[in-house]
């Protein structure tokens, strides 16, 4: 055999390895999109196909229409669109002035915001709940809001210091030179610059929202306050065997807008962590 | 400018600066390190479901029951975590190596498809995915594993129900949901790494495992560390995975693969313990503290 053709057949083993191996990888995800989609309830049946027998959409209306779904959209959007905007708006000039000024206390800060970051809020999440209970916001859409909004701050601050870290001075600088007031060089030159890590940042503040199970149902208790994560999870929690097809059906509809996100921003993604202080 | 006036606008320049980052840290505060505080100090009481409001300071009584009555189950949660950590991050970086490696053999035309369908999973809601593993691959009855097992004539597994195999299961769905972060970091290094350094090797005589050992594992060690320490410590603050396939409320399995922060969860939470889940809440709190030390020590060594 000569070189050539070993070299072929090599590249052939490793293709073959690879669609296999996306295959199984995939297989979960497959699976749950052939169930959805099946018509007949032949989970038990002992000849099951990826490809469903009879099609049906029948578990995805089931989704919108009997299940209390597009409460918990509402619901979930509500609270990422409320934590956003908090985080962000504080966490945008409080980002920039740790990473521009030099003050008394910034590197104690600094060290503390590291700390936090390593800590799971899921650890101080019954101090928590005992603090709200006595306020009343506990089954309410502000206290899970305070959660997010708190766990968040952390993240944006030390996310987005990290970038505007990365933009050089000079730059500013020139712009002072040029007669530009501290406003304007903030909106109109560091704002711009700043826009891959603000979307990035505001992507995984949504995400986080969007997929945040834990302290929804500790903190929600009627199905009516909860969000798209806690309610997927009281779906497949209360009845098993019987709404495993409507069970995956919701996931798929749940994670496709996250699908969507994730590899429209890809590039963005690893590009704005990265470059900003925390990464993974 | 005297240094009188230089110290009045740097005061100036604080009180702007403490301004401005005003909203933010008083968030952080509030939100986060009160609630933490409070946790050290509930750890200190007997606060439970009977002692919701009238409870007692009673010292470091919770942190010796975690650290010195191992029936408790703290200890063996915790050496449970370690080594949930040491397996996930050694087959973790050895699949991830393995499979960057052979993505990035020369002529693979197909390798960009292969990299976004293996991406996959870590595009996917982490939860989403572990219950649709749960109810669609482990469920003993019409779970997809079982389904093969029986149409091969074999008996059906519990794949979540003894702690051994609890733990396999675990460590699967983990590896799924980790290795796609883990190949894309291996990936990029590996295409860092400049070509005719291989080249001047393999014209020298280096065998594939001498290039691997003196040429890429030393290229790609500072690069990848940053992103290993940070899934170290995911690894080892991982709650997801364990408590959505195991221990849900209302539909626990039976095997006991508690790690710590699942432990510290169920204490709160299920049996009611305030006091002594703060407990170990500020035990874990304290070792994460420990561990970024010692992580940010060395790569400070390893970048110099």
């Amino acid at each position: 055999m000569t070189r050539r053709s070993l070299e072929r057949v090599k590249l052939a083993v490793v293709n073959l390895f690879f669609i296999l191996l996306c295959f199984a990888v995939l297989i979960p995800i497959l699976y749950a999109l052939s169930v959805s989609l099946n018509a007949d309830n032949s989970l038990l049946s002992a000849n099951f196909s990826f490809l469903p027998k009879h099609f049906t959409l029948r578990n995805y209306r089931a989704v919108f229409v009997d299940e209390p779904i597009m409460l918990w959209l509402k619901n979930s959007l509500i609270l990422a669109v409320i934590t956003l905007l908090v985080s962000l708006g504080t966490g945008i000039p409080a980002a920039y002035i740790f990473s521009r000024k030099r003050f008394a206390g910034r590197r104690l800060i600094l060290n503390a915001l590291v700390l936090l970051y390593a800590f799971p809020s899921l650890l101080s999440m019954m101090a928590l709940y005992k603090l709200l209970t006595p306020m009343g916001l506990i089954n309410t859409r502000l206290g899970l809001i305070i959660v997010y909004t708190g766990t968040m701050a952390v993240f944006a601050l030390w996310n987005m210091k990290g970038y505007f870290d990365t933009i050089p001075l000079e730059i500013e600088e020139a712009a002072k030179v040029d007669g530009a007031s501290p406003v304007q060089i903030v909106t109109r030159i560091v704002l711009p610059l700043a826009r891959p890590t603000i979307a990035v940042t505001a992507m995984m503040i949504l995400i986080y929202v969007w997929n945040e199970y834990i302290f929804a149902i500790n903190f929600m208790t009627g199905s009516d306050t909860y969000t798209l994560a806690a309610g997927l999870n009281s779906l497949q929690a209360t009845e098993m065997s019987g709404s495993w097809p409507v069970f995956s059906a919701a996931s798929l509809v749940v994670s496709f807008p996250i699908l969507i996100i994730f590899f429209a921003l890809q590039k963005n993604m690893t590009t704005g962590l990265t470059s900003g202080g925390v990464k993974g | 400018m005297n240094s009188d006036t230089k110290k009045k606008k740097k005061r100036a320049d604080t009180l702007f600066a403490y301004l401005w980052s005003a909203p933010s840290l008083l968030l952080i505060f509030l939100i986060v390190i009160f609630p933490i505080l409070y946790t050290g100090y509930i750890s200190v009481t007997n606060m439970n479901v009977y002692h919701w409001n009238n409870y007692e300071f009673i010292g470091l009584q919770n942190y010796k029951d975690a650290l010195l009555v191992f029936d408790n189950g703290f200890l063996s949660a915790l050496f449970r975590t370690i080594l949930w950590t040491a397996v996930n991050m050694v087959l973790q970086l050895i699949l991830a190596y393995v499979l960057a490696s052979l993505l990035n053999i020369k002529g693979l035309r197909l390798r960009n498809v292969y990299r976004t369908l293996l991406i996959f999973p870590w595009a996917m809601p982490g939860y989403v995915s572990i219950l649709l593993w749960k109810t669609g691959m482990f469920n003993s009855q019409f779970g997809l594993l079982n389904q093969w097992l029986t149409k091969a004539g074999l008996e059906p597994v519990k794949w979540l129900g003894s702690n051994f195999m609890a733990f396999f299961s675990c460590t699967v769905v983990n590896l799924w949901l980790a290795l796609p972060f883990m190949i894309t970091i291996i990936d990029g290094a590996l295409q860092s790494i400049d070509r005719s350094f291989y080249e001047s090797a393999v014209l020298e005589g280096a065998t594939w495992f001498e290039r691997t050992r003196y040429i890429t594992l030393p290229m790609i060690r500072p690069i990848i560390a940053p992103s290993v320490i940070i899934t170290v410590f995911t690894t080892f603050k991982q709650f997801d995975v364990i408590y959505l396939l195991t221990q849900q409320v209302g539909s626990k399995t039976g095997a006991d693969i508690h790690t710590i922060l699942t432990y510290a969860y169920e204490k709160a939470f299920i049996t009611n313990n305030y006091g002594y889940s703060s407990a170990i809440s500020m035990m874990i709190f304290a070792m994460l503290i420990v561990f970024s030390w010692l992580s940010k020590a060395n790569t400070k060594e390893a970048s110099i």
